[in-house]
């Protein structure tokens, strides 16, 4: 138990260097931006028809404590985020950050965990049934299709999928909410109606994430199913799926977890563009305005960091559910 | 395997064992590539590829900028060459000319007539907008067009009358740039990065992991998004195109640099460069003869895997609008233009160019994973 505390520690602590690594970069990022905050908030003033001055915008930069040096900026800002967990405000907005995104945020979160579930739901069977088959037609169109998965991307699919739907159904799909639910409060029926519409996000995401997962445990099957202990047990006389399942399956689910971080990485990867085919009104469609479209920096920083942070989450706690199932892990930490 | 062989000894036999044992990796790589059909398939295919957007400028009979629209035949179908109508047959293949017209008949819009009786022939070899052929010589020979008083669209065109087959070659010669630019840069990186952490190894090696590793955690599209919004719109298109492909490179070092790193770590204390140690080599020595061609064939593998996912960076920047746009004939940009509902009911080739962009990424998706079979020695043995 002793051991495992501290080979959970030592993870927390790793992740934790990680996350400030990632703080840095983002925060660096956030700085590079042209342009600061102050100068946007005066910058508006201006639109609505207020003088600015040179001294206005030093004044406002001290207000705003941008006349401090790189490093204490950083380090207020990490402050805020890991003691607070406070983002500050937007600077186009001109709205506290956490309001604006906590619940779309989670709304983000949840569709791609979801496509993330889906994906390994479809391909961890299906890969470990193509590993353990010979049949030629079967590999083959499987390896198509996981290629294809990289070759046509999830952006074209959604176009595809809602323009058929447009055409079809006279419904574009779109949005996460009907137009009734949009500013309601939750509720079991708006959560309702909010599955009726997420599950094509879902799906979306979850299909090139299907495919690189099917190839993962397709490839990790193979290299199991080989092996002399699988050849022992069907020689005792085990066999079929239980043969399948108990053993080189059992073997392979390690690194597919281990690559559970990955998957979700990727996952992220798509989601600020599916989000803006499909208009979803969540986190990734936020992080694309706040670049594409306003360059408000501050949002940008948080969305950018908070999905990393998720990433790192998941890692860490995917790092430590497999040391609880496989003592080997726990030992080969330790030594 | 030998075993059999040794059981039928024969001269010719003899022989390629012989050139078996003498082969050098890169022949023994070709020899494994070549019996991998699919890959070599896919092989033709991306070669083919990359000579039409080579020859980009020859095969498209018209400008693809805006310079080359076709304002007679905006948003126009396809124009497949016929060789035969109820006019009678011909041994050249002809289209029908377009006429726009726009009175009080067609209430007041544009509308485009295919006029039957006027055949356009196609040529070969005809002169029209000058280029210069590989970016050395001037010319303005096309491989084809046809008659004078009209023009010939392949692919169809686009809303202001450019020509999308044009467009297309153009295209996939723009994305392969980004994506060769970037994974060049990408590469350098990776190689300084990775060697130095791979060869000083220590708190050097666990410094520059920690950043590693932190760069790959973070998302790489977002992260691109927040690179090319630095971008200011006045940029003209040669400089967010060297940009694009910059901040492509900037963000794919990491996992190459991961390979290189523990390769070289690995590499580091096998007996063969301890050998060469003590037979007096210096490090530059063992560095250049050893440990570099230990992995090239990896590198060279590793690099062709990660093109594809460099040019379907690029498209998905171009896609959102980010990345490269309009004048710039890239896929992503030609992509963008697909988004809209009109596009799927009205003009459905404005899809032809997706086609190209699935094409070129299977290809290099299958002749990567053909070489990545090839050059892993233990390939055959596997399965």
């Amino acid at each position: 138990m002793a051991q495992f505390a501290q080979f959970a520690l030592t993870r927390a602590f790793m992740a934790l260097v990680t996350l400030l690594t990632v703080s840095l970069i983002v925060f660096t990022l956030m700085e590079l931006v042209p342009g600061t905050c102050a100068e946007r908030y005066l910058a508006f003033k201006n639109t609505q028809g207020s003088q600015i001055t040179i001294a206005d915008i030093a004044a406002e930069e001290r207000r705003l404590g941008l006349d401090r040096p790189f490093p204490e900026r950083w380090g207020k800002w990490v402050y805020n985020v890991f003691v607070h967990g406070e983002f500050g405000d937007s600077c186009i907005l001109r709205l506290n950050i956490n309001q604006l995104l906590a619940d779309k945020f989670w709304i983000s979160l949840g569709i791609c965990m979801a496509a993330l579930i889906l994906s390994y739901a479809i391909a961890v069977p299906i890969g470990i049934i193509s590993a353990s088959s010979n049949n030629p037609v079967t590999n083959n169109s499987l390896r198509f299709v996981s290629y294809l998965g990289l070759a046509l991307p999830n952006f074209l699919l959604a176009l595809i999928i809602m323009l058929f739907s447009t055409v079809v159904f006279g419904d574009s799909l779109t949005g996460l909410f009907s137009k009734e639910y949009r500013d309601a409060a939750w509720s079991w029926a708006k959560f309702g109606d909010f599955l009726s519409r997420a599950w094509l996000p879902v799906f979306i995401l979850g299909w090139s994430a299907t495919a690189f997962a099917l190839q993962t445990v397709r490839a990790l099957m193979l290299d199991e199913i080989g092996k002399l202990y699988v050849t022992a047990a069907a020689a005792r006389g085990v066999s079929g799926t239980k043969l399948l399942w108990r053993y080189p399956a059992r073997h392979s689910l390690g690194p597919v977890i281990n690559s559970l971080g990955f998957d979700l990485n990727r996952i992220f990867n798509e989601l600020p563009i599916v989000a803006l085919i499909l208009t979803l009104t969540e986190a990734g469609a936020l992080l694309f305005e706040s670049l594409a479209r306003s360059n408000d920096q501050q949002l940008a920083g948080a969305i950018i960091f908070l999905l990393t942070a998720s990433i790192v989450a998941l890692n860490f706690a995917t790092d430590i559910l497999l040391a609880l199932i496989d003592p080997r892990v726990r030992r080969g930490m330790m030594g | 395997m030998f075993a059999r062989k040794t059981a039928t000894v024969g001269g010719i036999d003899q022989k390629a064992k012989e050139a078996y044992f003498t082969a050098s990796q890169g022949q023994l790589i070709w020899a494994r590539f070549k019996g991998n059909r699919t890959a070599m398939i896919a092989a033709w295919a991306l070669v083919l590829m990359i000579l039409m957007g080579l020859f980009a400028p020859f095969l498209s009979p018209y400008d693809p900028t805006i310079a080359g629209r076709d304002e007679n035949y905006e948003n126009g179908a396809p124009q497949f060459p016929k060789f035969k109508d109820e006019n009678g047959f011909s041994a050249r293949p002809f289209i029908y000319a377009t006429e726009r017209e726009r009175s009080i008949k067609t209430n007041f819009r544009w509308v485009v007539t295919e006029n039957r009786d006027k055949r356009l022939y196609v040529r070969f070899f005809v002169r029209d907008w000058d280029y210069k052929l590989l970016g050395v010589i001037p010319t303005n020979i096309h491989l084809f067009g046809v008659d004078e008083g009209g023009k010939i669209h392949l692919f169809g065109t686009d809303a202001s009358g450019k020509d999308i087959f044009g467009r297309t070659l153009h295209a996939i010669w723009t994305s392969l740039a980004v994506g060769t630019l970037g994974v060049f840069i990408s590469f350098v990186l990776a190689l300084v990065i990775g060697g130095v952490a791979g060869y000083f190894g220590g708190w050097i090696d666990s410094v520059l992991q920690m950043i590693t590793d932190a760069i790959r955690t973070v998302p790489s599209i977002p992260l691109f998004m927040a690179l090319a919004a630095f971008m200011p719109d006045h940029w003209s298109s040669e400089t967010r195109f060297f940009f694009i492909s910059i901040i492509l490179g900037l963000i794919g070092w990491p996992t190459l640099a991961r390979r290189i790193r523990t390769h070289l770590l690995t590499e580091r204390t096998q007996e063969y460069v301890l050998a060469a140690e003590l037979c007096g080599a210096s490090s530059s020595h063992i560095i250049r003869r050893h440990l570099l061609p230990s992995f090239t064939s990896y590198i060279i593998v590793d690099l062709m895997i990660s093109f594809p996912y460099m040019v379907r960076s690029e498209t998905a920047l171009s896609f959102i609008g980010l990345g490269l746009k309009d004048p710039v004939n890239s896929l992503g940009a030609l992509m963008q233009n697909v988004s809209k509902a009109d596009v799927l009911l009205n003009y459905q080739w404005y899809f032809i160019p997706v086609i190209f962009f699935v094409a070129l990424v299977l290809a290099f998706v299958f002749v990567g994973d053909g070489l990545r079979d090839a050059a892993d020695p233990y390939s055959d043995t596997k399965k």
